[in-house]
């Protein structure tokens, strides 16, 4: 017990050191790499037992989700008939940038989950350009019964610009302008269906002290859209900023300073987050509020939610919107990794999971939790309360139904759009010289 | 044992941090270095652009404003976070019972983590419901506006000075507790006491503990995050350097233009540090 032995647990200790701090990495490959020696052993018999499948479902079904429980519930559901598989839920909110990040880095280190769910279109291009994700295509048109059981309308709507179906969708969302109904009875006011009435509307409530319309200068990510959408209509929202700026997008931006000299925002718009605007709305302290068909859930309080209908946002004098366009779609949807599609021993595990989760009792099911439009084929659209069920009224009967503007522009480009908000309506900016900023932006992305 | 043979444990045992430091510090800064000078899209597609992220640092004014930002609440933090920590310390040293006490109190805020002491204080400020409002209310008071724009900066730099006060206070304590009792029966005889004592002799022994607390300040100061992204988003001039490279490199996934200003802000705190160095230079005292 000299020198030798000293030597031997010195290198020891260094090596614990070194094994601890990328203890995670091993304990991925090795539960990895064991079934694939099992696999070696040649398959005589047929009606072998079930090997043992981990499999890793990462989507932002957690925190404050209305979805949550559902789709742990469902998750579980195929546990319990498949005792096989065991299925890591892991989930990050979508309330911040943070959970982009988290894919992304995730796609990009070879830490693909096995299942993701996430957004379609420009978010997602990255991995899908990578190959990173398969093509579902063929099996969607492997298995009639799974791929009728959607709706063609949202299967449509999450095929990427090559032309393939990366992502099964599950639920679909709009967005609207949600009013609470009984804070404009007891103002003597009518609902803001067009533009005058919206102004009649913000400048009486803004003086009694109410909060006309909640919403955060930062996260104005559907402020942006809805001024928008109204001012430059469907054609002219969807075009995004790569062929130049439309005119009509300055009557959005100078729209919103109008309401904002009315009073619309809250006083503190600048330094809240989107969910204390829509803490705002919830309490029953604001009037108005701009959000998704996600966010009634998490409104609880029955003096608000029971006054609460949806419209969509009204058309401004001047501008192209009808007054009826709505921004939704099914922006999102389930993605299978090729890692996981070229192993073996998860592949079958990976797409029973996948066809399970997007069945039409499980879409029903989330559907029902988040206010969401079913992605599936047969299922009724009904509302788990009046709210949900205006807002299905209202996506049914829009004249257009548009992606949300980040889908179409460089995430710095939206960002510079956030940030021209409050540069505009405080009147620091003018709103061309906000959108010719973004415009640059979007540029130097192009090249 | 000849010190041959010591060298060797020596290196043995100084790899492991090494390693680790090698890993999850030199790699990624240069790594950061290597990215600044490329235009990233997202995560998957990048491009050499050489100085570009650089000349647009120079002229970036967004940049310039949280510089200015990320300066102010580094004074706030010099005079306010080490001066009461400071003032804390003397006044700790010179009662005889309940030092232990004190001293777990002042410091347990550090231990509670800045996202949780933000989001406090998001409750403090908010207009509409939060708590220092309502007082007002209360009182038959006008509610202000905290986070305003020419108020928000101060607003964030009370929690951000607060939450580590407790942290430089106990280094300073422990500096006192250093002094040779003799300094302080000496100081009886000549009947200096009081303020005096503190100015003239508690402070000048432990100059070499203040300057390594002024340097933690500083750099400290450059990371600031938490505080500002929870309470004001970084709106309303609050942006800080420490959020700026955060929105460039993850909200904008421009990583290129982010590792640019991290790179940046490595730069600057190097030179505040050394130029903090250069003006407290004092004589070591050895007791």
């Amino acid at each position: 017990m000299k020198k030798s032995s000293m030597v031997l647990l010195s290198t020891m200790l260094s090596f614990s050191v070194l094994l601890g701090a990328c203890g995670k990495a091993e304990e991925k490959n090795t539960a990895s790499e064991t079934p694939k020696t099992e696999t070696e052993t040649p398959k005589t018999e047929t009606e072998a037992p079930k090997k043992d499948v981990s499999l890793r479902v990462f989507s932002t079904f957690g925190g404050t989700d209305t979805a949550r429980e559902a789709f742990q519930a469902a998750l579980d559901e195929f546990t319990s008939k498949n005792p096989n598989v065991k299925i890591e839920n892991d989930t990050m909110s979508a309330n911040d940038d943070g959970f982009r990040t988290k894919v992304n880095t995730d796609m990009n280190s070879g830490n693909e989950p096995d299942l993701l769910f996430y957004f379609v279109g420009t978010d997602a291009q990255g991995f899908v350009d990578a190959g990173k994700v398969v093509p579902l295509n063929d099996l969607l048109d492997a298995d009639a019964e799974w791929k009728n059981g959607f709706s063609p309308a949202a299967l449509e709507n999450t095929r990427q610009k090559d032309g393939n179906i990366y992502a099964v969708p599950l639920t679909g969302f709009y967005e609207g302008l949600f009013v609470n109904k009984k804070i404009f009875a007891d103002n003597n006011l009518e609902l803001p269906t067009d533009w005058d009435k919206m102004k009649t509307a913000v400048s009486t409530l803004s003086k009694k002290g109410i909060i006309p319309l909640a919403a955060p200068f930062d996260q104005s990510h559907y402020v942006i859209e809805h001024f928008i959408l109204s001012a430059a209509g469907s054609k002219g929202h969807n075009a995004g900023l790569a062929d130049g700026i439309d005119p009509n997008w300055e009557k959005g931006y100078a729209a919103m300073k109008e309401l904002y000299d009315l009073g619309a925002f809250p006083k503190d718009a600048a330094t809240i987050d989107l969910s204390m605007a829509s803490n705002y709305f919830g309490e029953g302290k604001a009037a108005m509020i701009i959000e998704g068909s996600w966010a009634m859930g998490n409104w609880k309080d029955a003096n608000v939610i029971d006054n609460t209908t949806v419209m969509p946002f009204p058309a401004m004098p001047g501008g192209l919107g009808t007054g009826k366009d709505v921004i939704g779609g099914f922006g999102s949807g389930f993605y299978l990794s090729k890692s996981t599609y070229d192993n073996a021993d998860k592949k079958d595990a990976a797409v029973a999971l996948l066809k399970h989760m997007t069945s039409p009792a499980v879409i029903e099911k989330i559907a029902l939790a988040n206010g969401g439009t079913p992605a599936a084929a047969n299922v009724q659209i009904k509302g788990a309360n009046q709210t949900a069920t205006d807002g299905f009224a209202m996506a049914a009967s829009a004249t257009s139904v548009n992606n949300p503007i980040d889908s179409m522009v460089a995430p710095e480009t939206f960002s510079t759009l956030r940030a021209g908000v409050q540069a505009v309506v405080t009147g620091k900016k003018s709103p061309a010289d906000v959108l010719k900023e973004a415009k640059n932006i979007e540029d130097q992305n192009k090249k | 044992m000849n010190m041959k043979g010591d060298r060797k444990y020596i290196w043995i045992f100084l790899f492991p941090m090494a390693a680790f430091l090698t890993i999850f510090l030199y790699y990624p800064f240069f790594k950061s270095l290597y990215f600044s000078f490329f235009r990233t899209k997202g995560f998957f597609d990048k491009k050499f652009i050489g100085w570009d992220n650089y000349d647009r640092l120079v002229h970036d004014k967004l940049l310039g404003a949280a510089t200015l930002h990320t300066l102010e609440i580094m004074v706030y933090v010099i005079i306010f976070q080490v001066g009461i920590a400071l003032l804390l310390a003397v006044m700790v040293d010179n009662i005889p019972k309940l030092k232990g006490f004190y001293r777990s109190v002042f410091f347990f805020p550090v231990v509670i983590s800045g996202t949780a002491i933000s989001l406090l204080f998001v409750l403090f400020y908010n207009y509409n419901f939060g708590l220092l409002n309502s007082v007002l209310a209360g009182m038959g008071l006008e509610k202000v506006l905290w986070l305003s724009e020419s108020n928000a900066l101060r607003a964030i730099a009370v929690p951000t000075v607060w939450h580590y006060v407790g942290f430089y206070f106990v280094l300073f304590v422990t500096a006192m507790s250093k002094i040779p009792e003799d300094y302080y029966d000496a100081a009886k005889i000549e009947g200096i006491s009081g303020f005096k004592k503190m100015v003239k002799l508690t402070v000048p022994l432990i100059m070499s503990d203040v300057k390594v607390v002024i340097t933690l300040a500083i750099t400290g100061t450059l990371k600031v995050f938490d505080f500002v992204w929870v309470i004001s988003r970084a709106q309303n001039g609050t942006d800080v350097l420490g959020t700026y490279m955060y929105k460039k490199a993850m909200v904008d996934q421009n990583f290129g233009y982010g590792s640019t200003v991290a790179i940046y802000m490595v730069v600057l705190g190097v030179v505040i540090a050394l130029l903090a160095n250069r003006l407290l230079k004092t004589e070591e005292i050895t007791y």
